[in-house]
C-alpha cells in the first residue's frame, strides 16, 4: 500500500490493524467496567493499556517510517535504558568521565547499524568500548572498586546499545522473496518477544505449581514457561507470512525466542533484585522503567538477527 | 517581550533538553495550577537545581517568580550577573552582611510584598549531595511575615550526580524533581517554622526509598 508516496507492505498494515483492534477492545472494556464499578485493579489495567498504546504506537512508526526515522526512534530508546541502567548502577564519582563517554557509544553504534558497516557494528562495543572505558577509568587514577565499575560499564553498554542495535540491523536485510520487508522482520520480533512474556505470564497464573528460578522472580514457574514457549512457537508459525522463513524455520524461531526471552526477563529480575529495587524507574506509568520493557527484547534481538540471516542464507 | 521569550525558551529549549536529555521527572506539577504567590524551598546541590525548579513552573508563573542567589558568585562579572537576572529574574543578596545597605530579608520581603513569589535554598550553600544541612532562619521569618504565602516544598533528586559541586562536566542520569502540596505554617514561633519547612522537605526525600543524589564512592 502507497502513503504520501511510501510503499507500505500490506502484511505490516494487516498485523497492525490486528494489533489496534486488540488495543480498542480492551480499553472500550476495561472503561465500561470502570464505569460501572471504580476499582483499583481496573483503574491499573487502565494506566497500563493507555501506556500500550503509547508503546504500539512508537512501534508503528518504526516499522513503517523510513529506516532513517526508525534507526533514530531505536537510538533514542536505547539511550534512555542506557541512562536508567547507569541511574541505578552502583557509580562512583570517579566514573563520571567514562559515563559521557559511554553516551556516545550510542550514536555510533547506531549510525553503524544503519550503514550496515557489519563488521565494525560487531566489534565495536564489545571491543573498543570493552577497552575504553576501562582505560578510562585508569585514567582517572582511583582506584578503589575500579574492578567493577570496569564490569558493569561495558556490560550495561552491551545490554542496552548493542543488543538493541540488532534492531536496526534489520532495516538492512535484502527483501527478494518476502513481501513484508525489514518492517515485517522488526514487528515479528517484536510481537513474538512480547508476546512470549504475555503467554508465560498466562500459563503461569493458570496452572502454575512449579517455581522454576524461586531466588530470582518468585512468580515464574515451569508450567508458563513452557506453554509459553509452545505458544509462542505457535504464534511464530502462524504469523510467519512477514518474514522469508520455512514453516520449520518459524518453529525454531519461535521456541528459541520464547527461551531466551525469558532469561531475558530473569537477568533483568535479577539485577534489579541485587540493587533491591522493584522497577528500574516509573518512565512507563503502570510498567516503571523503560528497561521493565525491554528486558525480554535485549536478549532475542541479536539472537533472532543471527538466526534469520544464517536461514536466510542456508 | 522578555516575558514571552522567557516563556517559550522556557517551554520549547529547556524543559524538553532536561526532560528528554538530561532525564529529569517534573513530578506533581499540577500543585501550580490554584496558587497564585509561594515561597519554593528545595534543597541545593548543584547548579542544576535553580534551571529545573523554574523550568517545573508552569509558563505563565515564570515571570512571577523570582530565584534568590548569592551575589558573590553569580554577581562577579556584570554578564553573569545580567544572565541570571535574565533568565531567573534573579534577586542577588549577599550571604555575608552587606555594611550600610538593606537587610536581605528586607529585600526578599519587598519582593514578596509586591507579589513576587520566591525560589528559596534555605541551606545557604550547595551541601554534600544525600545530606540536607540546617536550614538558615530567614525562610522562616518571611513565612511569619507574610502568613498569607504558603511555602512549596521541593526534593530535588539526582542533580548532585548530574552536575556535582567542583565540577563542569553534565551527564545524563534520571532525576526526580519532586514537588509538594503548598503548606500555610500553622506554627507562630520562628524556629518551630523552620522545623515544619525542613521536615516537608525530608518527607519528600523519605518518599522513595533510592537516593539519587549519591554516588557510593
Amino acid at each position: 500500500m502507497i502513503f504520501f508516496g511510501y510503499h507500505i507492505p500490506i502484511e505490516v498494515i494487516y498485523v497492525l490493524a490486528i494489533i489496534f483492534s486488540i488495543l480498542t477492545i480492551c480499553s472500550v472494556i476495561f472503561q465500561i467496567l470502570y464505569y460501572k464499578k471504580e476499582t483499583t485493579l481496573l483503574k491499573e489495567l487502565i494506566t497500563r493499556i493507555h501506556s500500550w498504546w503509547k508503546i504500539t504506537i512508537g512501534i508503528a512508526i518504526i516499522i513503517t517510517a523510513p529506516p532513517i526515522i526508525g534507526t533514530i526512534l531505536l537510538a533514542f530508546i536505547s539511550f534512555v535504558a542506557l541512562r536508567e541502567m547507569f541511574s541505578i548502577g552502583r557509580i562512583r564519582s570517579a566514573d563520571r568521565v567514562a559515563l559521557f563517554v559511554g553516551y556516545f557509544a550510542v550514536p555510533v553504534q547506531y549510525y553503524l547499524a544503519y550503514n550496515n558497516f557489519y563488521e565494525v557494528f560487531l566489534y565495536f562495543i564489545p571491543l573498543i568500548m570493552f577497552i575504553s572505558i576501562p582505560v578510562i577509568l585508569v585514567l582517572t587514577g582511583k582506584t578503589k572498586m575500579i574492578g567493577r565499575s570496569m564490569s558493569i560499564i561495558p556490560a550495561m553498554l552491551m545490554l542496552t546499545v548493542y543488543m538493541l542495535s540488532y534492531i536496526a540491523l534489520l532495516f538492512n536485510i535484502e527483501s527478494t522473496n518476502f513481501s513484508a520487508g525489514p518492517g515485517g522482520l522488526i514487528i515479528f520480533l517484536i510481537m513474538l518477544t512480547s508476546f512470549n512474556d504475555v503467554f508465560q505470564f498466562t500459563w503461569g497464573k493458570l496452572l502454575g505449581r512449579h517455581k522454576i528460578l524461586p531466588n530470582v522472580s518468585p512468580n515464574k514457574t515451569w508450567e508458563g514457561f513452557v506453554g509459553g514457549i509452545f505458544s509462542t512457537a505457535g504464534l511464530a508459525y502462524l504469523i510467519k507470512f512477514l518474514t522469508p522463513l520455512e514453516g520449520y524455520q518459524a518453529l525454531i524461531i519461535g521456541f528459541i525466542i520464547g527461551v531466551i526471552g525469558f532469561l531475558g526477563d530473569s537477568l533483568i529480575s535479577a539485577i534489579k533484585r541485587d540493587l533491591n529495587i522493584k522497577d528500574t524507574d516509573d518512565l512507563i506509568p503502570g510498567h516503571g522503567g523503560a528497561m521493565d520493557r525491554l528486558d525480554s527484547i535485549i536478549l532475542t534481538a541479536p539472537v533472532f538477527y543471527h538466526l534469520l540471516t544464517y536461514f536466510i542464507e542456508h | 517581550m522578555k516575558h514571552i521569550f522567557l516563556r517559550s525558551f522556557y517551554a520549547l529549549l529547556v524543559r524538553p533538553w532536561l526532560k528528554y536529555i538530561i532525564g529529569v521527572n517534573f513530578q506533581n506539577r499540577e500543585i501550580f495550577n490554584d496558587l497564585d504567590q509561594y515561597i519554593i524551598v528545595a534543597n541545593h546541590n548543584s547548579h542544576f537545581d535553580t534551571v529545573s525548579i523554574m523550568a517545573a513552573l508552569p509558563g505563565k508563573k515564570i515571570k512571577s517568580t523570582s530565584a534568590v542567589a548569592a551575589a558573590d558568585y553569580f554577581g562577579k562579572t556584570s554578564l553573569a550577573s545580567r544572565a541570571t537576572n535574565f533568565f531567573f529574574n534573579a534577586i542577588l543578596i549577599h550571604r555575608k552582611n552587606n555594611e550600610g545597605g538593606p537587610s536581605t530579608l528586607d529585600i526578599l520581603d519587598e519582593q514578596l510584598k509586591k507579589g513576587q513569589s520566591l525560589v528559596l535554598f534555605p541551606e545557604g550553600s550547595r551541601g554534600k549531595p544525600g545530606v540536607i544541612k540546617d536550614f538558615k532562619t530567614g525562610i522562616a521569618v518571611l513565612l511569619k511575615q507574610n502568613p498569607t504565602i504558603p511555602f512549596v516544598p521541593v526534593y530535588l533528586d539526582g542533580f548532585g550526580r548530574v552536575l556535582p559541586k567542583d565540577n563542569k562536566l553534565i551527564i545524563p542520569l534520571v532525576c526526580k524533581v519532586r514537588l509538594g502540596s503548598p503548606i500555610y505554617p500553622k506554627n507562630e514561633d520562628i524556629d518551630a517554622i523552620l522545623d515544619e519547612v525542613k521536615k516537608a522537605v525530608l518527607e519528600l526525600k523519605n518518599n522513595d526509598e533510592r537516593d539519587r543524589n549519591q554516588f557510593e564512592y
